[in-house]
C-alpha cells in the first residue's frame, strides 16, 4: 500500500494539530498521543516499499499525453525525466528507521504521559511535529523539502526545551535558534545554486544531471553549494562548530525529550548525509570533509565530556561524540563502511535514549546533576544502575551488544578500505568512551555519598520509566547476537545505492 | 541599462554579509535578529533572482499561448513556490525569536548578548 508512505508524515502532523486544539483537556490528549505514538512504528511494516508522487505528478517520461503536448526541445531533451512534483521514496533504510525511531518515540511518550497527571498538549505537540518533520527527511527525495522540515525540526527542538522547564533553557534555546537562522538560509542558498544549476530540486533530478554531463560536478557553483548545504548539516547534527551547543541542548531537556531530540539527530544525519553523498560524492574531497569533520566532533566531544561537571551535559557530549562513528562510515564511503556507520546510527538512537531515560531517573530522588555534589546513589536503586551500566557498556561497544557490533563493523571496513590510522584511531577513542562512561558511573552511584547530598529515598521509579528502560536494553541485547536482521537489508540498500 | 538580475544577486550578497557582521559582531540581541532577518531575506532575495527572466512573462500558461513561445518567454515559476515557503519559515523563526527575547529581557533585565547569553551553557 503506498498510500501509507505519506501517512507516516500526515499521521503525526494531524495528531500534533489536534493535540494543540485539545491542550487544555488532558485525558484526550493523553489517550490520542498513546494511540498515535503506538501507531507510529506499525505502518512501516504496512506500507510497501516504493515511491509516492505527491499530487500524482509522476516524471514526464511517464505521462505520454502530456509529454505529447509539450515542444519538442522539452519532450526529447534530459528535462522530460525530471518529477515535477515531491516524491516520497520508501525502502528498507526507511523501513527500518522509522522503525526503531517510533519505538524511541512510544517509549517517550509513553513515560510522559504515564509519568504527569496532567500532561501539556502543547509539549505533545511539538513533539509530534518534530516527529512528522524527521519522519519526511527520511522519506523525501526533494531538497527543498528537506529544507523545510530540516527548519520544523529545528523549531520543534527549540519548543521542547522552552515547555521543558529547566534553568537556563530560554538562553539555550535562543542560542540554539540564532545559529539555526544562520544555518539554515546557508542551506536554503546551496539549495539554490543546485536549483540554478539543474533546474529541479528533485535528488534523482540532480543526479541524473550529474551523470549525464548536464552540471560539471567540479564547477566553482556545484562546490559552492555543497559547502553551504554541508555547513546546515553540521548545524543540524551537532558536529564542530556546533557540538558544544548541541550538548546544552540535550541537558536543557527533559530526559524523555532528551532521548528524542538526540533521536531527531540521529535521523537528521542520516538523512541528510545520505543525500549529500548522493548528490556530491562525485566530488573527491567530499568524503574527507565528511572525516575530519567527525573525528573533530568524536575528540572535541570526548575533551568536554570528561571536562564536563554535570552528569546530563557529559551523556550530551557522549552523544555527539557517537554521531561522529557514523560519519566515519559514511566517510569512508565503501557499501561495508555505509552499512556500518547506518548500523551505528540506529544503536545509537537506542542507546543514547537508554541513556537519557537511565541517568534521567536520578533526578527523581536528587535535586542536583552535578557529578561532584552525586554520590552512593546506587543503594537506592540498585536495577537501574545495573540497566544504565549495560546501556554505557553498549555504547562503548563491550561484547555482545550492539554497539560493539556496529563499531566492530566500522573498524573491519576501514582496514578493508585501506585506512587503517582511522580503525587505530576508533578503537582508541571507543576505549576513551569507556573511561569516560564508567568515571560518570562511578561518581554517580559507586562513590561514597557526600554528606550534604538530599536523597528522598522513598521516591519511586514510574513502572513506564523502568519498562522504556528494560524495552530500550533489550533492543541492544537483540541487535548485539542477531545484527543480521538490520544489517542484510541496510547493506542490500546501500548496495543499490552505490 | 542595469543587469536586474546581477543587481538583485549583489544585493543578496550584501544583505547577507550586513547580516552575518551583525549577528556575529553585534551585542544587542535584538540587533542580532535583525542581522539573521537580513539573511534570511537576502537567502530569499537570492532565489527570486534566480527565477527572474530579463523581458519575460508571468508563468502561468493561459488559453490560446503557444507552448514552445511559453517555454522561452517564461518566468521560471518554482524559486517563487520555494521562497513564499521560505518567508512562512523565516517569520515563524522571527517570531520566536521575539518571543524568547521578551521573556529573557523580563528575567534579566538586559539585552545584551555577552551578559545573557554568555553562561547559559552551565
Amino acid at each position: 500500500m503506498n498510500e501509507l508512505i505519506p501517512l507516516m508524515v500526515i499521521i503525526p502532523i494531524t495528531c500534533a494539530l489536534l493535540l494543540n486544539l485539545f491542550h487544555g483537556y488532558s485525558k484526550p490528549v493523553k489517550y490520542l498521543s498513546f494511540v498515535v505514538a503506538l501507531i507510529l512504528p506499525i505502518i512501516p511494516f504496512l506500507a510497501n516499499y516504493g515511491l509516492h508522487f505527491f499530487g500524482g505528478h509522476v516524471p514526464l517520461i511517464d505521462n505520454s499525453l502530456l509529454l505529447n503536448q509539450l515542444p519538442s526541445n522539452i519532450s526529447s531533451s534530459i528535462i522530460s525525466n525530471f518529477h515535477p512534483g515531491i516524491v516520497y521514496s520508501f525502502n528498507s533504510l526507511s523501513k527500518i528507521f522509522i522503525f526503531f525511531f517510533g519505538i524511541v518515540t512510544f517509549l517517550a511518550i509513553f513515560s510522559y504521559i504515564s509519568q504527569n497527571k496532567k500532561v501539556s498538549g502543547a509539549y505533545l505537540f511539538l513533539i509530534f511535529m518534530g516527529v512528522a518533520a524527521i519522519v519526511a527527511l527520511i522519506l523525501t527525495d526533494d531538497i527543498f523539502n528537506m529544507y523545510i522540515f530540516f527548519e520544523i525540526s529545528a523549531l520543534t527542538q527549540v519548543g521542547i526545551i522552552l515547555a521543558s522547564k529547566i534553568k537556563n533553557n530560554y538562553e539555550v534555546a535562543l542560542k540554539y535558534l540564532f545559529l539555526g537562522s544562520i544555518g539554515g538560509p546557508m542551506m536554503l542558498m546551496g539549495i539554490g545554486f543546485l536549483l540554478g544549476l539543474v533546474g529541479s530540486v528533485n535528488i534523482a533530478d540532480i543526479m541524473l544531471a550529474i551523470n549525464s554531463g548536464f552540471v560539471d560536478p567540479l564547477s566553482p557553483l556545484f562546490l559552492l553549494s555543497f559547502g553551504l548545504i554541508f555547513f546546515g548539516w553540521l548545524y543540524s547534527v551537532g558536529l564542530p562548530p556546533f557540538h558544544v551547543i548541541k550538548a546544552s541542548v540535550y541537558s536543557k531537556a527533559l530526559p524523555s525529550a532528551s532521548a528524542i531530540i538526540q533521536g531527531f539527530s540521529v535521523m537528521t544525519f542520516i538523512a541528510i548525509g545520505l543525500i549529500i553523498i548522493r548528490i556530491f560524492s562525485v566530488v573527491k574531497f567530499v568524503n574527507a570533509f565528511i572525516i575530519f569533520f567527525s573525528l573533530a566532533g568524536m575528540i572535541l566531544s570526548l575533551v568536554l565530556a570528561l571536562s564536563s561537571n554535570d552528569f546530563r551535559k557529559t551523556i550530551g557530549f557522549l552523544a555527539v561524540g557517537e554521531i561522529g562513528y557514523i560519519g566515519l562510515g559514511f566517510g569512508i564511503g565503501t557499501p561495508l563502511s555505509i552499512t556500518a556507520g547506518l548500523f551505528q546510527g540506529l544503536n545509537e538512537l537506542i542507546i543514547s535514549a537508554l541513556l537519557f531515560i537511565g541517568f534521567g531517573t536520578i533526578l527523581y530522588f536528587v535535586k542536583t546533576s552535578k557529578l561532584s555534589k552525586l554520590g552512593g546513589l546506587i543503594s537506592y536503586h540498585p536495577k537501574i544502575a545495573l540497566f544504565v551500566l549495560i546501556g554505557g557498556l553498549a555504547m562503548a561497544g563491550v561484547p555482545p551488544l550492539n554497539g560493539f557490533q556496529s563499531k566492530l563493523a566500522l573498524v573491519q571496513s576501514a582496514l578493508s578500505a585501506g585506512y587503517p590510522e582511522l580503525a587505530v584511531i576508533m578503537i582508541l577513542l571507543s576505549i576513551i568512551t569507556f573511561t569516560v562512561f564508567v568515571n560518570v558511573f562511578h561518581r554517580i552511584y559507586l562513590k561514597p555519598k557526600p554528606l550534604d547530598l538530599e536523597v528522598k529515598p522513598d521516591v519511586v521509579i514510574p513502572r513506564s520509566t523502568v519498562f522504556s528502560i528494560l524495552i530500550l536494553l533489550i533492543i541492544c541485547i537483540i541487535l548485539g547476537i542477531i545484527p543480521n536482521i538490520v544489517t542484510t537489508p541496510l547493506f542490500n540498500y546501500v548496495g543499490a545505492l552505490i | 541599462m542595469i543587469d536586474v538580475q546581477l543587481g538583485a544577486l549583489i544585493t543578496s550578497g550584501a544583505f547577507i554579509i550586513i547580516g552575518l557582521y551583525a549577528a556575529i559582531f553585534l551585542d544587542n540581541i535584538i540587533k542580532k535578529i535583525i542581522g539573521i532577518s537580513f539573511i534570511e531575506e537576502g537567502a530569499n532575495l537570492f532565489l527570486i533572482a534566480l527565477a527572474y527572466k530579463n523581458g519575460g512573462v508571468v508563468p502561468i500558461f493561459l488559453p490560446g499561448f503557444d507552448a514552445n513561445w511559453f517555454a522561452q518567454n517564461s518566468a521560471y515559476p518554482l524559486p517563487h513556490a520555494l521562497v513564499l515557503t521560505s518567508i512562512v519559515i523565516g517569520a515563524s523563526t522571527l517570531a520566536v525569536m521575539l518571543a524568547i527575547t521578551m521573556v529573557i529581557y523580563k528575567k534579566k533585565g538586559s539585552l545584551s548578548a555577552t551578559k545573557v547569553l554568555g553562561d547559559s551553557n552551565e
